[in-house]
């Protein structure tokens, strides 16, 4: 019982998974580049640059495996 | 918990601030509380080997996630045990689909023992924070945000049949270097004096 064709499918969770990934990954970028002025000194600071991080990373493993998904790594 | 100041109007003068008290019956609440409504199904469709329902449904209760935090701000009813009640239905709705995918042979068990245990060991670290603290006060963590949100993607990635062991096996040591990073501040560093308007 599907809701698409396999193909339709295959092509929604690389559509989904990929484009969420990239925007995430350049949210984060674009995040840590704006804070690069701030008091690092402020825990809070730290901690928000460290999820602009973990951000990315999470980005960039959202991209790869979408790209071994599709076959080409 | 939001914290206003009553201000005399003759004078000018600030009183002692008034809190406000929001009730934990609340429109964002009750949007926290649907996702457990999407378990059932999710259960139902793993059971019957349907993966495209199963993914549709993980992905409305990751959607029904992000719309709690619009309902808070909407209805203008954010509180303290909100983001705990919300910080506990993530770690009940992915956990319990983590367990049912890993069951049923749809992810691969060692890694998603680990996430739990992990998981686990995130959700005492927050109590232990809140008792720290005396109040129900839920740990902000940027990274912690992030990865939760990863971990909806995960029962995803299970459901969908998508590049599982890459994606379980990339997510455990990117939690486990977030848990240490976040014990630290939630067992030993000074915990924020709550902030007043």
């Amino acid at each position: 019982m599907n809701i698409l064709s396999d193909h339709a499918f295959h092509w929604f969770l690389m559509i989904v998974t990929g484009g969420v990934a990239a925007v995430w990954f350049v949210y984060d970028l674009s995040s840590l580049y704006r804070s690069r002025t701030a008091d690092r000194g402020d825990p809070d600071v730290r901690d928000r640059r460290f999820g602009y991080v973990v951000g990315m990373l999470i980005g960039l493993i959202g991209v790869i495996g979408v790209l071994r998904f599709h076959g080409v790594l | 918990m939001a914290v206003t100041s009553a201000v005399d109007r003759a004078t000018g003068e600030t009183s002692e601030p008034a809190k406000r008290v929001v009730s934990p019956w609340n429109p964002a609440n009750a949007v926290t509380a649907s996702r457990f409504l999407t378990l059932p199904p999710l259960f139902w469709a793993i059971d019957h080997g349907y993966r495209q329902w199963a993914t549709l449904l993980i992905i409305i209760c990751g959607l029904l996630d992000k719309l709690d935090g619009l309902a808070a701000r909407i209805f203008d009813c954010r509180s303290a045990f909100g983001e705990l009640f919300d910080a506990l239905t993530d770690a009940a709705c992915y956990g319990f689909a983590l367990i049912v995918c890993a069951a049923y042979g749809w992810a691969p068990v060692l890694p998603v023992v680990l996430v739990i245990m992990l998981g686990l060991a995130n959700v005492l670290m927050r109590f232990a924070y809140a008792r720290r603290a005396n109040r129900a006060v839920n740990y902000k963590s940027y990274a912690m945000e992030r990865i939760v949100a990863y971990t909806g993607y995960l029962v995803g990635f299970a459901t969908a049949n998508m590049e599982v062991e890459y994606f379980y096996w990339a997510f455990v040591p990117l939690m486990a270097v977030i848990l240490i990073h976040d014990a630290k501040r939630m067992l030993v560093d000074p915990i924020p004096v709550p902030r007043t308007a």
